[in-house]
């Protein structure tokens, strides 16, 4: 009884580590992000977004991105997998100790500058989760494409 | 891991390609595995062998750092 739970269990885990989208979409979240750079860009010169406005933006670009990430490849093997099992690593492990260092730097430093300059003020930087998500997102693609690259010479 | 997969592809007179397209993968993975840059799964090296008509054990072969 246990063992057909864990089965059952395993099975659904195993289904969404799986899941793909086709691979077209890979398409359409590389443009989707495309558009909307453009549109922040635009939006520079038409008169700076409003908070709503660019949060709605960035939300999307994170959507596009992971619309790009989990899409198939043209073929997709068991090769395919277990290097896009190893692009999500190195996208977590770098964006983990870009979320450490980057705070670290910018008080590293903000020290130096506020020493020299005699402010005495530090400000403590925060990444948002924008970024890291950001970050973790291009990460993966570009380390997956690096990789298939690097393997399929 | 060693293997004779570019060996037996000569014998039979067969490309990557053909390789890839027989057992339902890409060009790239045959590449890759044929390089040693890859280690295949167990239904994908027995597809192999089976295509070649023999053992896994005569395809691939371990190393002494294996």
């Amino acid at each position: 009884m246990a063992s057909k739970a864990h089965d059952d269990e395993y099975n659904r885990i195993y289904r969404i580590l799986n899941f793909r989208l086709p691979h077209g979409t890979k398409r359409l979240g590389l443009m989707g992000v495309i558009l909307i750079f453009l549109v922040l860009l635009g939006s520079k010169f038409m008169g700076t977004p409003t908070l709503l406005q660019k949060d709605v933006l960035r939300s999307l670009i994170l959507f596009f991105l992971l619309l790009a990430s989990l899409s198939k490849d043209e073929l997709e093997d068991e090769y395919n997998r277990q290097i896009r099992y190893h692009s999500f690593v190195i996208a977590f492990v770098v964006a983990v100790a870009y979320s450490i260092l980057i705070p670290l730097i910018a008080i590293v430093l903000d020290l130096a500058i506020t020493k020299i300059m005699g402010d005495g003020s530090v400000n403590f930087y925060e990444i948002s989760a924008f970024e890291v998500l950001f970050s973790m997102l291009g990460i993966q693609l570009l380390s997956f494409e690096t990789l298939k690259r690097l393997g399929r010479a | 891991m060693l293997n004779r997969i570019k060996i037996e592809r000569a014998e039979l007179n067969i490309t990557q390609e053909d390789l890839a397209k027989k057992i339902g993968v890409s060009r790239q993975t045959i590449n890759s595995i044929e390089k040693s840059r890859y280690v295949p799964s167990t239904i994908l090296a027995l597809k192999i062998s089976d295509l070649f008509g023999k053992s896994v054990n005569e395809i691939f072969l371990l190393e002494e750092t294996d």
